[in-house]
């Protein structure tokens, strides 16, 4: 394998190069997913049949709670990068595992929500506005879900194999995804959130 | 411990607080739709850039136009997917 050591260590094969390439093709790829969602929602979204609508089961104090806990642990796998980059292993795996409590959190915070939103008698099946925010919502937390078990197991393997060039690169995508979850979130605040509150 | 802080990252972060805060005004005051929602496109829009070229570092390395380029791809399919959408069953037109 060759490394090529004028670029970061993420970046230093050929093949690590296309994995981070990829990656982006893949999130191209999740941009459209999350489009359709949308899609769905903002057609759905007046139509309530007899369930509750938004501004009557949204409540702004745990949405903000969760995109602040979001914000920042994108802002701290950022700096688990940087940290990376400079070659602190230590201050990494500590980003990094501040990045999956705060995903941690979110999540908790997401499942409380879901909870409030079957008691009040917005369930799945309530009208087409719940199908598709619960739909909506549930894919980007299932993404969440996914992402930190994916983030334990980097977190493993930088413990075991130190910052590698194999090990760098997977946490480079790796965070990117993290990102990426926080950019669908952006929209999912302002779209469905603040749109339907104002 | 100040090198583990890099500048262009604590000032992304902040950037994207102050962005979420302004968005946040749609909440508290009683804007007209149009106006509101210019307000949540702009805000949400410059947070995702931010994060695409801070803490994503889209287009750091020779890939990057191919990346730029992808993901420009990517939003116009969402554009057209939403915006089309909502032409037939919202809009009525």
């Amino acid at each position: 394998m060759k490394i090529d050591h004028t670029q970061p260590l993420e970046y230093s094969t050929q093949q690590n190069q296309l994995n981070i390439f990829g990656f982006w093709i893949f999130l191209g790829a999740e941009i459209m997913l999350f489009a359709t969602l949308f899609t769905a929602y903002f057609i759905m979204e007046n139509r309530t049949g007899n369930g509750p609508t938004g501004p009557e089961i949204f409540e702004i104090g745990p949405v903000l709670f969760e995109t602040f806990i979001l914000l920042t642990s994108s802002f701290t796998i950022g700096l688990a990068v940087h940290a990376m980059r400079i070659g602190r292993k230590k201050a990494m795996l500590a980003f990094l595992g501040v990045t999956l409590l705060l995903g941690v959190a979110f999540l908790s915070a997401e499942i409380n929500e879901f909870v409030h939103y079957y008691h009040v008698g917005a369930t799945y099946q309530t009208s087409g506005f719940t199908a598709a925010l619960l739909t909506t919502l549930g894919t980007h937390g299932g993404h969440v879900t996914l992402g930190f078990f994916w983030g334990v197991c980097i977190l493993i393997q930088v413990m075991k194999d130190g910052i590698n060039a194999r090990t760098a690169n997977k946490s480079f995508i790796f965070s990117l995804y993290w990102h990426f979850l926080d950019v669908v979130w952006i929209f999912i605040f302002s779209f469905i959130y603040l749109k339907g509150l104002m | 411990m100040k090198e583990l802080f890099p500048v262009k990252q604590v000032g992304g972060y902040l950037f994207s607080l102050v962005l979420t805060i302004v968005a946040l005004i749609v909440y508290f005051m009683d804007f007209s739709f149009p106006v509101a929602m210019t307000i949540l496109l702009v805000t949400a829009f410059v947070q995702a850039a931010v994060q695409l070229v801070l803490f994503m570092h889209a287009g750091e390395t020779e890939d990057g136009t191919a990346i730029y380029t992808n993901v420009l791809y990517g939003i116009i399919i969402a554009m057209v997917t939403i915006i089309g959408s909502l032409l037939i069953f919202v809009w009525d037109m």
